[in-house]
């Protein structure tokens, strides 16, 4: 199996604050992970470690054997972390054709001008139109999105990652990760755990209540949870 | 070199010059252009305001909208930091560039021979209002060097005798006699424009040509190296 992206050992901190420590993973071409997290976690971390705009503390990120800014130039690239990190005063025609060249859209309203899920469906098709693609970073892709954009970014997720590109995704919204991923990171405050989608589901697709069960397992399960989770558990028990 | 072209369009469509200085700089270069094709001996007060303006056009300041992620699409291209970091500076001071050239030729064409504009005191105050600038602003705000230096002038300007800029005039070679003047082209480099330098005034701006270039140098060694983390995830 060629590794896409071997994580070994891995620390982040800012200053003196540890973000995460001793995360580890591998991840082939063709492969997704998916990164589970409460806030704060280092979730938008660990991706940005990924893509090479942070250096860990101790451990090592290899892209193809490479580390990431050496893998950047010869490994297709596509990272995006949300629709705040695009620049406002931009018009979002002239942002689209950052990606390939191609127009995106017609758009001409500045990005502030947009609405977020728009904005946020640009930054995703400007980010995704690199071509050819090896490595897909991206940080609550679904945030925002309408149903619509919702299910073309699975599929377009999907169809990335059949190619041969590896994925790497981070998202609060278990139920659009479940069954995507081949391997799962549970980031918990001074924890992390790998576990493959068949450790978490051995015969039957990963699916949200799974995720959800084996998140509640893992940080004990006796700790209240806040209303948020507490509704958004519910709605996952529903059958959402 | 390959993706020269893509820095250069990057930095077009996502400027580190916001268009109103953009605009500013074109109001500044027609009206200076018009008072120095009627009166060529204009020239050096007309470029003064295009200096000011440069020295907090250059101020731009790269961390910040980096941290902000409007660079991500760019730094994760694989292109080198260093030559991202190179076409940030070349694109921030472009507009400065451009305005000192436009009225370079308009006094060449109105004044013949015997410009000011290309002087190489002149030379030497445009490549510190578009370099240290930048240089001290990297990792901070917008307009953080410009609004220090201006700071450090009027401070200067109010705290020592008046017409303390135009005290730059170089007789001797000796150091004591050269640290004044080194140390005034430092803070007031507008005060060289249309100056010949000759060899005593080029060894007193020589330590703010060189300090400039350190900086730049620094500046550019930090920002290639540096990391560069959300800032909301911080």
């Amino acid at each position: 199996m060629d590794l896409a992206v071997s994580v070994r050992n891995l620390s982040v901190q800012y200053g003196r604050r540890l973000v995460f420590q001793g995360v580890s993973f591998d991840l082939a071409a063709g492969q997704a992970a998916g990164v589970i997290g409460p806030n704060g976690s280092g979730k938008t971390t660990l991706l940005r470690t990924i893509a090479g705009c942070l250096t860990p503390r101790s451990g090592e990120v290899r892209i193809n054997g490479l580390t990431p800014r050496d893998a950047l130039a010869r490994t297709g690239v596509a990272y995006f972390a949300g629709d705040a990190t695009l620049p406002g005063a931009v018009r979002a025609a002239r942002w689209g054709s950052l990606g390939n060249g191609d127009t995106v859209t017609q758009d001409r309203r500045p990005l502030r001008a947009l609405s977020r899920g728009t904005r946020q469906l640009l930054g995703l098709r400007t980010a995704l139109g690199r071509q050819p693609l090896g490595l897909v970073v991206l940080d609550e892709p679904w945030e925002g999105l309408d149903p619509d954009a919702g299910r073309w970014l699975s599929t377009i997720i999907e169809t990335k990652r059949d190619r041969g590109a590896a994925v790497v995704l981070s998202s609060h919204r278990l139920h659009d990760l479940a069954g995507l991923c081949d391997v799962y990171l549970f980031l918990l405050p001074h924890q992390a755990t790998v576990l493959r989608a068949h450790e978490i589901a051995p015969t039957e697709p990963v699916t949200a209540e799974h995720l959800v069960d084996v998140f509640d397992r893992l940080r004990g399960g006796t700790l209240p949870l806040r209303a948020w989770e507490t509704e958004g558990r519910e709605e996952l028990r529903r059958g959402r | 070199m390959t993706d020269t072209p893509y820095l250069l369009r990057f930095f077009q469509v996502v400027p580190p010059v916001p268009p109103l200085i953009v605009a500013t700089f074109v109001a500044v270069t027609g009206v200076a252009s018009l008072a120095v094709a009627t009166s060529p001996g204009r020239a050096r007060g007309a470029l003064a305001p295009v200096l000011l303006l440069q020295l907090f056009t250059a101020s731009s300041g790269f961390a910040v909208p980096a941290r902000r992620g409007h660079y991500d699409l760019l730094l994760t291209r694989g292109t080198s930091r260093l030559r991202v970091t190179l076409a940030h500076w070349v694109t921030t001071i472009a507009p400065g560039i451009f305005s000192w050239l436009v009225l370079a030729v308009v006094e060449r064409l109105a004044a013949g021979d015997g410009a000011v504009l290309l002087a190489s005191g002149t030379l030497a105050a445009i490549f510190m209002v578009s370099t240290l600038p930048w240089a001290l602003t990297i990792a901070l705000p917008r307009f953080s060097g410009g609004i220090g230096w201006l700071l450090l002038l009027v401070t200067m300007g109010t705290t020592f005798a008046e017409g303390v800029f135009a005290e730059w005039t170089v007789t001797s070679t000796r150091v004591e006699a050269l640290v004044w003047p080194a140390w005034v082209f430092l803070i007031y480099p507008l005060g060289a424009v249309g100056e010949s330098l000759g060899p005593p005034q080029l060894l007193a701006v020589a330590p703010g040509i060189t300090l400039a270039a350190a900086a730049m140098a620094i500046a550019c060694h930090w920002a290639a190296h540096s990391d560069i983390p959300l800032s909301a995830a911080q």
